[in-house]
């Protein structure tokens, strides 16, 4: 009996003892790349529709078409409405363009202004890859799936720190809270509606999100037609901009 | 026109007071097809603006006397511009044809009805690959970085400092574009060279002589920096060679800058006594910007600008002494020939920018008071050299999807003898309601 109870306590030792080890032996950055992997194709192009609702109910929509490519490689051009057609966005790493037409040339813009207005700002309308900008600092498994805890690489970031909530089986996140290097919380995102784009693309198709700097507010994107496409890298130039709409 | 004033300031009133009335209203489901993402080979777009001016003319002002000399009794001027644009495109294959035709009718009591309509561009493009354009027809080239002032921009017509995000009318060329990606420190380099005939059909607003201007552009996008090498070599126009540059030095921190060398620049002098001469030099025109974005959504773009193909203080100020000599002439013995001769020379310096050093500072807040697609700005215009001021207060409204409210006022401040004192009117106000469809 005694060498029973003597076993069991040392059974339980050692799962007390390791069961830590199997938490902390998951590897963040790797999780957050198997995400980002499953929330874009390598390469690929999608159309998206961005919605502004503002506290009185008006909303205001905007459709873009983007090509991806890479971690850190994307373009994109507005297609309505008609006031904003035309007008095409370009992000490589940390550098952002915006082209008007009437302009006539590409400008310079940070991450942290907003083309369309409203919660989106311009690193979550060019988002790309999670793992190009963040290092995964600290993970944890809850019942609901993993908690990871990012931190920016780079000073060049629209958010200093980033909370993404997984599904763990789906390795898909449904809600991200983006943090200024205050420690104050800037906006939620959610992710809802996973659906199957076809080859293998499965993911959410709408991101809701609010913020406490824009009480009230509310906006949404949603996509569609998310598919692999294979683009050169010449696409992601300055001289390519106003050309972004004939790869459709 | 105050009628069309009262019309049109009502109709602004309304729409930014009721746009609640008239907005789409929330009928969320978020199951839909996005109708755009079927393509269409055409596309066409449209605009209309309907804009009222009015201008508060400073009769002791000495161009508003070199125009108008003592003939011009009400010192407050209006102007209704119904301004109409429509843009098409049509792609078949690799070959892309695209036009953008403008239409402006307006009405002033000087003028009393008058239109306008121009082809603004209107060109052809091939495109065999991703890698390779050509471009021919009439088109802008806007090169250079500076947001109100562009000295590198060779082929291209002058911006409006009062509105830089202005659509310019192009000249006809022809262009090609080959771009090269790859990996390593340097990630993308372009080549733009660029053929612009001039003769007495095409371009002649360039020069009188016919001639084939020619140049080029190439770009490097390297440590995270763009940079440009640009020339132009005419026979009849003044050589240049000029770069450019832009980086990101933070997420809201953008610096850029503009230098070109104008070789063999003429430059055309009127003194006091309205004597003429002229005078040949290689100018060396500077810009240098920065735009800031700050936590409240405040952005600030700031540029000095060194126009070397400028007139000095004391040369502008001979020119305004003679405008005034002139007028003096005509008060004293009716003869206009002091003032017509000034302003034979109104060509060289009554542009904007006329001068040498000029600072410009535009800030604007994104959304104030929660408002969405709500802008305010001011923007101000100091001239370096005669310490002369130009404000502009500025608001822009979007309430309704393509819809866009605009009032921008202006005043100079005023110093005798200086480039925006001497202005013709000494303040403005312009509203416009713009829609596009």
């Amino acid at each position: 009996m005694k060498k029973t109870i003597m076993t069991a306590i040392f059974a339980l030792f050692i799962i007390m003892m390791f069961s830590p080890i199997t938490v902390y032996a998951l590897d963040g950055n790797e999780i957050l790349k198997q995400v980002d992997g499953n929330l874009n194709p390598e390469s690929f192009e999608m159309y998206r529709k961005l919605i502004n609702i503002e506290p009185d109910g008006t909303k205001k929509e905007f459709v873009m078409f983007s090509v991806k490519k890479g971690k850190e490689k994307i373009a994109s051009v507005f297609l309505s409405p008609a006031s904003e057609k035309g007008r095409s966005t370009l992000r490589i790493g940390e550098n952002m363009w915006l082209y008007i037409p009437n302009v006539g040339k590409p400008l310079r813009i940070t991450s942290l202004q907003s083309v369309t207005g409203g919660v989106f700002n311009n690193s979550d309308i060019m988002r790309v890859d999670y793992s190009a900008e963040y290092n995964c600092e600290k993970i944890e498994t809850t019942d609901k799936g993993y908690t990871l805890y990012l931190k920016a690489k780079l000073k060049n970031v629209a958010y200093e720190n980033v909370t993404m909530f997984l599904d763990s089986e789906k390795l898909l996140p449904h809600k991200i809270e983006c943090y200024a290097a205050s420690g104050m919380l800037i906006k939620n995102l959610y992710f809802k509606d996973i659906k199957d784009f076809g080859n293998g693309v499965v993911r959410p198709a709408v991101i809701e999100t609010d913020s406490p700097l824009y009480k009230g507010y509310k906006s949404y994107i949603v996509f569609a037609k998310v598919k692999t496409k294979e683009l050169a890298d010449e696409i992601f130039s300055l001289n390519y901009m106003n050309k972004i709409d004939g790869l459709r | 026109m105050k009628q069309a004033f009262i019309i049109i300031a009502a109709c602004f009133i309304t729409l930014l007071f009721n746009s609640a009335a008239f907005s789409e209203k929330i009928d969320l489901d978020l199951d839909f097809e996005i109708e755009e993402v079927t393509k269409k080979p055409y596309s066409i777009n449209a605009d209309i603006e309907v804009k009222e001016t009015i201008k508060f003319f400073d009769s002791d002002a000495l161009l508003f006397k070199q125009k108008y000399l003592n003939t011009k009794k009400d010192n407050t001027f209006w102007q209704t511009d119904f301004d109409f644009t429509i843009e098409g495109q049509y792609q078949w294959n690799t070959i892309t044809l695209y036009g953008r035709f403008n239409s402006l009718i307006y009405y002033n009591e000087d003028v009393d009805w008058e239109s306008e309509r121009k082809v603004e561009e209107a060109y052809i493009t091939f495109q065999p690959s991703v890698s390779w354009a050509v471009d021919a027809g009439k088109k802008v080239h806007k090169w250079g970085k500076g947001y109100a002032f562009s000295p590198s921009a060779f082929f291209s017509r002058p911006k409006n400092i009062d509105d830089p995000d202005a659509t310019l009318e192009g000249y006809y060329s022809l262009s090609t574009d080959y771009i090269k990606s790859m990996e390593g420190i340097l990630q993308t380099i372009a080549v733009t060279p660029v053929f612009m005939p001039v003769n007495r059909d095409i371009n002649h607003e360039i020069g009188p002589k016919n001639e084939l201007i020619w140049g080029g552009k190439i770009y490097f996008f390297a440590f995270d920096t763009d940079i440009d090498f640009m020339f132009l070599i005419s026979d009849n126009m003044d050589n240049r060679i000029g770069m450019d540059f832009s980086k990101n030095l933070s997420p809201s921190f953008e610096i850029h800058g503009d230098a070109a060398l104008v070789q063999d620049y003429h430059q055309y002098i009127i003194d006091e006594y309205g004597n003429t001469s002229e005078q040949e030099y290689t100018a060396f025109n500077l810009l240098l910007g920065l735009r800031y974005l700050s936590s409240q959504d405040t952005t600030y773009i700031l540029e000095y600008y060194r126009n070397g193909q400028g007139y000095s203080g004391q040369e502008y100020e001979n020119y305004l002494a003679f405008i005034e000599r002139g007028y003096d002439q005509y008060l004293n013995t009716s003869s206009k020939a002091a003032i017509s001769k000034s302003k034979t020379y109104a060509a060289y310096y009554n542009q904007q920018a006329v001068m040498r050093d000029y600072l410009y500072l535009k800030v604007s807040q994104k959304d104030p008071f929660d408002i969405l697609y709500f802008v305010p700005a001011i923007t101000f215009i100091y001239n370096l050299d005669d310490k002369s001021v130009s404000i502009t207060p500025q608001v822009t409204y979007s309430p309704l999807t393509n819809l866009t409210l605009d009032l921008k006022t202006g005043f100079l401040l005023r110093k005798s003898k200086t480039e925006y004192g001497e202005k013709i009117n000494n303040a403005k106000i312009l509203l416009s309601i713009k829609y596009y469809f």
